[in-house]
């Protein structure tokens, strides 16, 4: 089993080495290339015109309370695999993902946390309460919490760090979306937030970075560079040294606030330290070797690997959550041909999800999506699930015919030629059979020719982005991302939006421009609706409104829907605490989405 | 000489120039910009905002302009900070310099450790069966690519026999030499490969051409032992053209190590500069690229100017 495991990290690393080569050293290079193709024999080859058995997601989610008995929880240490390096620890000024979140957790407390069903729950708050029409919000803090510099949190602290906030690269923009204008002491521990406009889901933005984690605003001003390498928070855990590319300690914060539902002094854990170790292979045999103790990916192939080495009796457990956050694509409806309803509905019906999720590894892993909710979201909708195209080929094939034959056709093409299809996603191995996989089945109807290109990360997000061309963009079928735990407005309303300051000025809506409205779409009733979801904090109204944007969806379709992100915490058996955490209300935490641990009552349990 | 000196300096000059140039064009033009990176792609919400940044990295100032300001900088000792840490560039390279070099020399080292006993064997035993299976399993070695080795190694030591860390890297500052050994000699090792192939036929082929010489023979006829002829009298001469090839491909090791460095997380030169293109960190891409081919090139001037002391023809041309 494990030879099997190094064949498939041999060949996966062979096809990164043939890309890398191609690209001049790089898997990663700007340089348009085309999807290096593993070679697969006719036999091999999938129908891709017919819907293969349904795919079936058995990733076990469940966040349930610790019930290990154990004498003394204190002491230990954990070190984790994280996915890649932090790329900074400063929450108002980094772009942060998993792996910064990972360690950030560890040093920063949130003002509001996310229970386990979602709700937004007081962390460092005590309370959080708004004004009748969401344009004021006053919370409270918690009494006797302090930096790990020994400087107490105030309601000062807010309005100082404020102050930061507002020039912070990463702070700016949520402040914009958020539609924070101003943070007051109106006691020694009362915030009052102002906003700008009606905004119920505000608690939402005080969950995370950039807005939602403090950090002392004087030391940060006195060295903003160097409170990447030395934060200061108020979390559990100080740091204790900082080696970019290799490793973060931080140690027990003993004068930490926190109690768990027992009243034991939180944390438990000695220190933990956090090593980036890029390549998931290599990650995963890091456990698996005990050169770590936990790690992290977010990769279901990885998922598929660690499962079949704790199968085979590898000493290792599993925390896998699978939350909203779903891959797919979206089409640019700002040209020809995605402009049509027609095609966009054509390339969805064909969108074979169960063969596409094969082909990335998630085959009884990841489960098919069908809008921005997973089925155990409370947002999810079982209307807009069954409404939601389903794999037709003859049905997609039909509606692409219907465009080819039309003499009004947009893309300015004779009737009966075939429609040209620019499909792109970032060249990992596993995108890229999934892409050759949507690619066969669009050729089988010959009606397609689609040209696919593999850029890097970076360059695949800013070619989406469009600055260039008033963030319109020159993709086609791009590759994407969407959703995630956060309340619906944080990934609904962004893409919402107009696109462009010629669609803001068209829609009588001047100046309200979205760079983060990839497809370019633009619906003005789901506009609307996504506005209204924010002035009102009656879960059936809302829940009513982004039922409606969902529809809106599977009816212009934009976008088109793989699976489900799997993500997962691979850890010793012996560490125990990172599943069923508590907010302090005593209720349990969300768990680890995202695979960010929460390392608040993590113990090792020998 | 200083002719040849001259000469050589003006080239060295010349080849910097076009490596600084082509580093800030391949960078500058790729598409899309660090501004992404920078805020993050969900704080994207403000065209402003967004314009506020490229204004203040000057991302929209002509390609010269920037070219010719950045150049001024790196004339004096400046590459300027990461976008995305803040971190001066230099700084950047210094720590990690010393992690690539380790590796490299470690790489080197024991190429040659392997290489040489190889290349003599087959030599000596020409054409029997110990320089068949000597010269395929150099043959191997060269085929293989270092990080299949290297995935090779994870699983056997790592993985199945447990002997050494699978990855990451352990600092003699902070955890002593031992420790820094076991971390370094797994990504060394897989780097090594490759070097003892190149090295170990390049001595047997030297090797094979001394032993025809007639003082060899001299040696033979005074009834000296084998192994007395092989490591006194001939392996010395074998090993010039060895050791030119040690010093250039040392050099080529502390640009070429990224892919190890990436597969075993060994944060060095090569791992930075990954990181630095998947975020389009590019002062961090163009300090790092002018840092490896300074050395480059420099390590190969100075071994032209070595052939030039060594060879008074090569100083006459």
């Amino acid at each position: 089993m494990k030879m099997r495991r190094l064949h498939k990290s041999l060949a996966v690393l062979a096809v990164a080495g043939l890309v890398a080569a191609a690209c001049g050293g790089d898997d990663d290079s700007s340089e348009t290339t085309s999807a290096p193709a593993p070679e697969t024999t006719a036999a091999e080859t999938p129908d891709t015109t017919q819907a293969p058995v349904q795919a079936e997601g058995d990733v076990d989610t469940s966040i349930v309370e610790d019930t290990t008995v154990v004498e003394n929880k204190y002491g230990g240490s954990v070190t984790i695999g994280l996915e890649a390096e932090a790329t900074g620890l400063r929450p108002w000024e980094d772009a942060l993902s998993s792996p910064a979140y990972a360690i950030m957790r560890a040093i920063y407390d949130p003002l509001i946390e996310q229970d386990v069903e979602g709700k937004y729950q007081p962390f460092l708050a005590e309370s959080i309460s708004p004004n009748e029409d969401f344009t004021v919000w006053t919370m409270t803090l918690r009494p006797g919490v302090a930096f790990h510099n020994g400087t107490p949190l105030t309601a000062q602290t807010i309005v100082d760090m404020f102050a930061i906030q507002q020039t912070g690269s990463a702070a700016a923009g949520a402040i914009s979306s958020s539609g924070l204008a101003g943070v007051e002491a109106t006691g020694e521990l009362e915030v009052t937030y102002t906003l700008n406009k009606q905004n119920s889901a505000f608690p939402a933005a005080l969950q995370t970075a950039p807005l939602g984690f403090p950090f002392d605003p004087a030391a940060a001003a006195a060295d903003p560079d160097g409170y990447s390498i030395a934060p200061i928070g108020t979390g559990p855990f100080t740091i204790k040294s900082r080696d970019l590319d290799n490793e973060t300690v931080v140690e027990r914060n003993p004068s930490y606030w926190g109690v768990d539902p027992d009243g034991n002094q939180l944390p438990f854990l000695d220190s933990i330290s956090f090593r980036p170790i890029p390549d998931e292979g290599s990650r995963l045999d890091a456990l698996l070797s005990g050169t770590v103790t936990a790690m992290q990916t977010l990769r279901q192939g990885t998922i598929r690997d660690a499962r079949a080495a704790r199968d085979g009796g590898a000493d290792i457990e599993l925390l896998e959550f699978q939350g909203n956050n779903l891959g797919g694509g979206h089409y640019n409806m700002a040209v020809a041909p995605y402009d049509d309803l027609r095609v966009r509905m054509g390339l969805v019906l064909l969108n074979s999800q169960e063969n596409v999720i094969e082909a990335l590894g998630g085959t009884g892993i990841s489960l098919p999506g069908t809008q921005f909710f997973s089925p155990d979201s409370p947002w999810w909708s079982a209307k807009v699930a069954e409404a939601w195209p389903k794999f037709d080929f003859e049905a997609g094939k039909a509606k692409l015919q219907e465009y080819i034959d039309d003499p009004a056709r947009s893309d300015g093409k004779a009737v009966g030629a075939k429609i040209d299809v620019a499909l792109s996603c970032p060249p990992d191995p596993t995108l890229i059979a999934a892409m050759q996989v949507v690619e066969q089945t669009l050729t089988a109807t010959e009606l397609v020719n689609v040209a696919m290109t593999n850029f890097d990360q970076a360059t695949h997000i800013n070619i989406a982005l469009g600055a260039d061309n008033g963030f319109i963009g020159t993709h086609g079928a791009h590759c994407w991302r969407w959703s995630g735990e956060g309340d619906p407005s944080v990934a609904i309303n962004p893409f919402l939006a107009p696109y462009s300051a010629e669609n803001a000025e068209a829609a009588g809506l001047p100046g309200v421009v979205s760079p983060l409205n990839f497809a370019n779409y633009w619906d003005p009733e789901s506009f609307q609706a996504a506005n209204d979801a924010t002035k009102t904090d009656v879960f059936e109204d809302r829940y009513a409104l982004y039922e409606f944007i969902m529809m809106r969806i599977v009816e212009n379709v934009p976008i088109w829907y793989s699976g489900h992100t799997a993500t997962a915490i691979g850890i010793q058996p012996n560490i125990k605490g990172l599943n069923g955490w508590h907010v302090p209300s005593g209720d349990l935490g969300i768990g680890f989405p995202s695979a960010e641990p929460r390392w608040i009552e993590a113990y090792i349990a020998d | 000489m200083r002719k040849v000196l001259v000469n050589r300096l003006l080239r060295l000059l010349g080849t910097l120039f076009a490596v600084t140039f082509l580093t800030f064009s391949l960078t500058s033009f790729l598409p899309g910009d660090p501004v992404t990176a920078i805020l993050g792609v969900e704080n994207i919400q403000d065209p402003e905002l967004y314009q506020q940044v490229r204004d203040e990295l000057g991302l929209d100032r002509p390609f010269v302009v920037r070219y010719v300001s950045w150049l001024g900088d790196v004339a004096s000792g400046d590459l300027g900070k990461s976008y995305i840490t803040d971190q001066p560039v230099i700084d950047t390279i210094k720590q990690r310099i010393p992690v690539t070099a380790q590796l490299a020399f470690m790489a080197v080292l024991m190429a040659v450790i392997l290489a040489v006993p190889i290349g003599i064997i087959g030599a000596y035993r020409q054409g029997k069966w110990q320089d068949s299976v000597s010269s395929a399993a150099v043959q191997v070695a060269l085929s293989v690519p270092n990080f299949i080795t290297g995935i090779f190694f994870i699983w056997l030591f790592a993985v199945e026999l447990n002997w050494l860390p699978s990855s990451s890297w352990s600092r003699i500052s902070d955890r002593g030499l031992i420790e820094n050994l076991k971390t370094a000699i797994l990504p060394a090792g897989a780097l090594a490969m490759t070097q003892m192939a190149i090295f170990s036929r390049l001595v047997r082929a030297d090797m094979l051409a001394t032993l025809q010489e007639n003082y060899i023979l001299a040696a033979k006829a005074k009834g000296l032992t084998d192994r007395y002829i092989l490591f006194r009298h001939a392996l010395r001469p074998s090993s010039l053209s060895l050791m030119t090839i040690i010093g250039i491909n040392f050099g080529a090791l502390l640009g070429g190590t990224v892919i190890i460095e990436t597969l075993f997380a060994v944060p060095g030169l090569g791992f930075r500069l990954i990181n630095a293109i998947n975020q389009r960190d590019i002062l961090v891409i163009q300090g790092i690229t002018v840092f490896i081919a300074v050395v480059y090139v420099v390590i190969n001037t100075l071994v032209d100017l070595l052939y030039a002391v060594i060879d008074p023809r090569i100083r006459r041309r």
